[in-house]
């Protein structure tokens, strides 16, 4: 089952084991220049709030209801990331429009090994765009639906679904028990455990889709335990639709947060920026998303204005996390 | 263990790591006397208000719904629910009393999936 409360989705599955459960929430941010040049992680400056589908469904679309799910809301060019939570290996799909955000593939149900097209949890901590090549992805940035941008229109020519689509596997059973719970027994170091619990317009429609906005330093870690270690028979899937914000306030009466600050801004104030360390071996990049055009440079080959708040920007502060402190708060 | 203990013991763990939670500290910061905070740790006194334990709950990173619980009250909020539709609630939890666990989550409110 899927529950939300606090504004987190948390898959749960108990018939697979009582620990089986990860938590994801849609993290607010800044849009990191989208310049060609590669950028630190962003701060997270609080979860975005996530309606159910049903609570409103007479103001939404008839698409919306047929999917069902939940929705956040978006201004146009803002940018998010998927915060991850949980200490029982799960394995994560995570598409926008449907297409797949690690492989570029179009959706299906399950999992591929080749090429991975999915994250695993908790050892990805995150994940903040499309997977374009090893070690760098472009952030995840709302634009509306049917204009083009969106990694959907790009790949399909169609601006059918927009949105983000998650599926979420838990290990199995036996396989969770071979390589956590007999650790235990043995009565090995408990720190050596993996343990990573956590301390993401005005267009007529609200349906907003994602782009490929800036490039940004981030690893998409290869699946060490394979295929096989999932429990494919017990998934739960979420399709969570991007509401433009003006619209959003119109469908639930509720004050969408504000924009986020720019991140010249930020970084001017001598906030802080993350790089997360973790040597454990990268995913490839995949060719159908390296080949996407980021928004900025799609609205200058439209001959559209181009994209505000846009200059290049030089972090002063870089922290650097690991899986120990995985703290990526920012304020402003 | 009753309700006190259960404070003393988690407020002693996190005073040996941080000095912040002493008992003056602790009981300052929840707007108390520490001499009624120790009160209530010997259980000497019955448990403080529901504002109180959610004060304590949160200073000590507990939940609260476990501690009102300890203190032998049901949360203000839940209170409320069961009012609006009394013999509703009363039958639901009645028949759900010794279901297990993961039964229990199922029947907590699920995100749709539909087609896609």
């Amino acid at each position: 089952m899927i529950e939300l409360m606090n504004n987190q989705l948390t898959f749960r599955f108990p018939e697979v084991h009582k620990k089986a459960a990860c938590s994801i929430d849609f993290q607010r941010t800044l849009r990191i220049p989208d310049d060609n040049r590669d950028y630190p992680l962003p701060p997270g400056l609080g979860r975005f709030p996530v309606e159910h589908v049903d609570d409103f469904a007479d103001k939404l679309p008839d698409t919306w209801r047929t999917h069902g799910g939940v929705f956040i809301p978006m201004y146009q060019s803002e940018a998010l990331w998927i915060n991850f939570s949980g200490d029982y290996p799960c394995a994560v799909k995570i598409a926008a429009g449907k297409i797949n955000a690690v492989s570029g593939e179009s959706w299906s149900n399950g999992l591929s090994a080749d090429p991975q097209d999915y994250a695993v949890i908790p050892d990805q901590p995150w994940l903040d765009g499309f997977n374009v090549s090893e070690d760098f992805i472009r952030q995840f940035v709302a634009m509306p639906l049917g204009e083009g941008f969106s990694a959907e229109e790009q790949i399909t020519g169609k601006a059918e679904y927009g949105g983000l689509q998650i599926i979420v596997y838990p290990m199995k059973r036996d396989v969770y028990a071979e390589h956590f719970e007999r650790v235990v027994e043995a009565d090995l170091d408990y720190l050596e455990m993996p343990m990573f619990c956590r301390s993401a317009c005005a267009s007529a429609a609200p349906d907003m889709g994602l782009a490929p906005g800036g490039l940004m330093r981030q690893k998409i870690y290869e699946d060490e335990y394979g295929l096989d270690a999932w429990d494919l028979d017990n998934g739960f899937r979420c399709f969570v639709h991007l509401a433009n914000s003006e619209q959003y306030q119109m469908i639930t009466g509720h004050q969408p947060p504000h924009k986020p600050a720019n991140a010249r801004d930020y970084a001017k104030a001598g906030l802080p920026w993350f790089d997360y360390y973790d040597d454990s071996k990268a995913l490839p990049g995949s060719d159908t998303l390296s080949k996407l055009t980021s928004v900025a440079a799609k609205m200058i080959g439209k001959g559209n204005a181009t994209l505000s708040n846009n200059d290049p920007v030089q972090p002063k502060v870089i922290k650097i996390i690991s899986k120990a402190n995985l703290v990526r708060d920012g304020e402003f | 263990m009753t309700f006190g203990e259960y404070i003393r013991e988690h407020r002693e763990a996190l005073k040996s790591q941080d000095r912040r939670f002493s008992v003056r500290q602790v009981a300052q910061r929840i707007g108390v006397e520490p001499a009624y905070l120790s009160k209530i740790e010997r259980g000497d006194v019955a448990p403080p208000s529901e504002a109180k334990i959610r004060a304590l709950a949160e200073e000590l990173g507990e939940d609260p719904d476990v501690l009102l619980a300890m203190a032998g009250k049901v949360s203000s909020d839940l209170q409320e629910i069961i009012r609006k539709r009394p013999q509703l609630f009363a039958d639901l939890i009645r028949q759900l009393k010794s279901a297990p666990d993961h039964a229990l989550l199922r029947i907590a409110r699920d995100v749709r999936d539909g087609d896609w």
